[in-house]
């Protein structure tokens, strides 16, 4: 039993936020047809790293691609050729969901835009993703990830104090994007089924959903004027809530509470701080940080981070250590978790996956495909799917139509 | 036309800010939010950080952060550690499709609202458990906040300035990036359970979503760099692992993010910059040589950037289809006119301060429209309504418990 069994999703989006998306949805249970172009291919089987096989040999698959192309079906299909827009309307026809990130108007010319598409199948969900939007003054400009972390502010508040804005070390404008991608068509899914008996028009942009992600900082200026000051590990409305230099590398420590600040305290053996009127609520504790903190930091330098983790731990202190990726996957709490599970792979041999992190009790996550190769499913979905015989298919590919 | 979630409850016992956050999301799309909250305490996010002021520049009891992630609900007090209170809650969940937690891991069933019990009263209940470390494992009862996950799942190491550089070091993301991913799989996975319950694929479930885990699910792409070569992905500052050029570059007034996703990118970079010998360079003319030259060809492409004021830049490789941005604060991102094309900042009408500015959510769809009835609500606004119309109780029963202290 999966959460989306029975749903399918033509997927012609490429990159990142449209695939990771889609590779939700595959996890979910739905069929994830995967459109590629011939040849070539999504862009992201170009980026990132190259891939390893077991005896050491460099295969095409890149890192990036395997992290967000499982669960689906990989056909090649050129949209610029008219029969393969004929392909795509028919495919269109047997889908629930289509997602795409094409500039805005770019299918349109393809007679694959919502419009056409929805005439032809009107219980059809349609995603666009775009960087800025299928409206507005920008909806024809090309966008990555970097200019949506720049352009919603969230530069501005990443780095320090006295540095400069600084980039989030993933694409968490791409992820954002996907997410609410998959939250849209979810719920356009169950209106349609339960309430209207009709598709729609889903209109997502990179920058629109990146803006509502740092809504909680966003506010902080709208509700003052005032911009928030770039705090580099610390934040403006808790403490302690930073990382600390140990005697042998870093700890972060985030006391949510006056409580958590009482036991804190008591572990540094400083239990007056916790008493004392300066700091003895978190609203004073975040105005008076440059008097606490250098106190709190002179302690924690004296010994080492598993000392410090281990007792803070006991009493339920908030603490962690800040991992590199090695740490990451070695932690017995992220391994009891089965965050990271290896699927068999045609070219690889295995090729290890982030597991996706929900457990659902009635419909557990089931995993059946590694990210396909290009083009590796493009006779089985069009038979399957369309019902098309051998020699047509042989046709279709001698025009390089697929 | 009937919102995306009519019919729909959703009864709110989290607090703080992943479960509000993914509360919000779904009150947006129609359904009916029930917000419990501890009776005279309430939502600890209703104390922390700047304060609204109202229209005569006096500050009210409400907190940005609170109001940021509380639209759309209705605030009900219930005293859960008596019995009483426990009972109003099970009379609740029988009556609501979608239960959001984030008590940590046991502590709801000490009171009989555990997902077991809850189930024996409403079988179709989606019940989406979100904690730090989640249901299981030996960290699965402590507490933990969005900076502990984004040190342990590997995000600060992978951001903050390069080593060797001042300021080097793992660096915070300056917002609750971990809170915030959380709720997006909580949402989905709600989605995701509400459809299947819909589509008779199973009845309800239990949903477990831990801080962690969905931290690092967000971050995989870079994580699978790790996995797949065992080698740590150093800190880049702005720049990137997967592409070159990839950075701010710092033109004579201010800076200005570049980046070419493809090579037809960089050959209109090129003939923008009156650089074409660039494009057939061996060392640039793709990706993966120009991520290897990476350092180099920032610096032909900054020795030219730097002539000019941005405002030139941007016209410049906007029109060549070169992506590129200004680094806005939130003032300029405001003012930006795309985004207020997109009317992204939208106001309420608001007791305490007349009216109060809201990021919209950024979901257009075509048939459905977000629901923005309810500003964030006051501390137990809608208790008697709640108990009056969903309950049935009469306003003795009421009064009584709102003496005793459970509502």
């Amino acid at each position: 039993m999966t959460c989306l069994s029975g749903v399918r999703v033509l997927d012609l989006s490429r990159v990142f936020s449209g695939p990771w998306a889609a590779q939700m949805l595959a996890d979910f249970g739905a069929d994830v047809i995967k459109v590629e172009r011939p040849g070539r291919g999504d862009d992201v089987r170009q980026q990132g790293l190259r891939v390893k096989d077991a005896q050491g040999r460099e295969t095409k698959e890149t890192s990036s691609y395997l992290a967000m192309n499982r669960g689906k079906r990989s056909i090649t299909v050129d949209l610029s050729h008219p029969e393969g827009q004929a392909l795509i309307r028919d495919l269109a026809r047997h889908s629930d969901i289509l997602i795409e990130n094409f500039k805005a108007g770019d299918l349109a010319r393809y007679g694959l835009d919502y419009e056409s598409l929805s005439a032809a199948n009107p219980r059809l969900i349609y995603c666009s993703i775009s960087g800025f939007g299928q409206t507005g003054p920008y909806r024809h400009l090309p966008g990555y990830d970097p200019i949506f972390q720049s352009m919603s502010g969230l530069m501005s508040i990443t780095g320090h104090p006295d540095g400069e804005p600084l980039r989030v070390g993933y694409s968490v404008g791409d992820i954002t994007a996907g997410f609410y991608a998959v939250a849209a068509v979810l719920a356009a899914l169950r209106h349609r089924d339960v309430v209207s008996g009709q598709g729609q028009y889903i209109d997502l942009a990179l920058l629109d959903a990146q803006v509502a992600a740092v809504s909680h900082v966003a506010m902080m200026y709208l509700v003052s004027g005032e911009q928030p000051p770039r705090l580099g590990n610390a934040s403006p409305i808790t403490c302690p809530w930073q990382s600390f230099d140990c005697s042998d590398g870093q700890i972060v420590v985030a006391v949510g509470n006056d409580t958590q600040f009482a036991a804190f305290c008591r572990v540094l053996g400083m239990p007056e701080l916790a008493e004392d009127e300066r700091f003895s609520t978190n609203r004073m504790r975040a105005k008076n940080q440059s008097e606490l903190v250098p106190m709190l930091a002179a302690e924690l330098a004296k010994r080492p981070v598993a000392h410090w983790q281990a007792a803070f731990q006991e009493v339920g202190v908030p603490s962690g250590p800040i991992n590199g990726f090695a740490e990451v996957f070695a932690d017995p709490q992220i391994q009891h978790r089965q965050m990271l599970m290896h699927l068999p792979h045609d070219e690889i041999g295995s090729v290890p996956q982030v597991a996706n992190p929900v457990r659902f009790s009635a419909t557990p996550i089931q995993y059946h495909r590694a990210p396909p190769l290009l083009g590796q499913h493009t006779d089985e979905v069009l038979t399957e799917v369309l019902g098309l015989d051998q020699a047509t298919l042989e046709r279709l590919r001698r025009d390089k139509v697929i | 036309m009937p919102a995306l979630l009519s019919r729909i409850r959703v009864l709110d016992l989290s607090r703080v800010f992943a479960g509000p956050f993914a509360s919000q999301m779904l009150a947006d799309f129609g359904a009916d939010v029930i917000k419990v909250e501890r009776p005279r305490v309430g939502d600890e996010t209703r104390y922390h950080g700047e304060r609204v002021r109202d229209g005569e520049g006096r500050e009210t009891d409400v907190t940005a952060a609170f109001a940021s992630m509380n639209r759309g609900k209705r605030s009900v007090t219930v005293d859960i550690s008596r019995p009483e209170g426990q009972d109003i809650i099970r009379a609740l969940a029988a009556r609501s499709d979608v239960l959001i937690e984030n008590f940590k891991a046991g502590e709801l069933a000490r009171y009989g609202l555990d997902y077991a019990s809850l189930q024996a009263v409403n079988p179709r209940l989606i019940y989406c458990s979100i904690t730090g470390f989640g249901q299981t494992g030996p960290r699965s009862g402590e507490p933990g906040y969005d900076l502990v996950f984004q040190a342990m799942s590997g995000v600060m190491s992978i951001t903050g300035h390069p080593d060797g550089e001042p300021g080097a070091g793992p660096l915070r993301v300056g917002y609750s990036v971990s809170d915030i991913t959380a709720s997006y799989h909580a949402v989905v996975a709600i989605l995701g359970a509400l459809y299947a319950r819909e589509a008779g694929v199973c009845s309800g479930q239990h949903i477990d979503v831990a801080l962690l885990d969905t931290q690092i699910a967000a971050a995989s792409h870079v994580a699978m760099q790790y996995l797949l070569t065992g080698v740590q992905p150093a800190r880049l500052g702005s720049g990137s692992h997967f592409m070159a050029p990839y950075q701010v570059f710092q033109c004579s007034d201010h800076p200005l993010v570049i980046l070419c996703g493809n090579d037809a990118q960089f050959r209109s970079l090129a003939k923008a910059l009156g650089r074409e010998d660039l494009a057939a360079d061996l060392r640039c003319a793709t990706n993966p040589q120009r991520l290897r030259h990476r350092e180099w060809l920032a610096q032909e492409i900054q020795a030219l950037v730097g002539t000019r004021p941005r405002a030139e830049w941007l016209e410049v490789f906007r029109g060549a289809g070169v992506p590129c941005a200004p680094i806005y604060d939130f003032a300029q991102a405001f003012d930006d006119p795309q985004v207020r094309h997109r009317n992204l900042v939208m106001s309420m009408p608001f007791g305490p301060t007349g009216s109060l500015p809201m990021i919209a959510n950024p979901l257009r769809f075509s048939g459905t429209s977000p629901v923005y009835e309810r500003p964030p609500p006051g501390l137990g606004e809608h208790t008697e309504e709640v108990c009056t119309n969903l309950l049935g109780m009469p306003p003795e029963r009421i009064a009584a418990l709102r003496r005793e202290g459970i509502v």
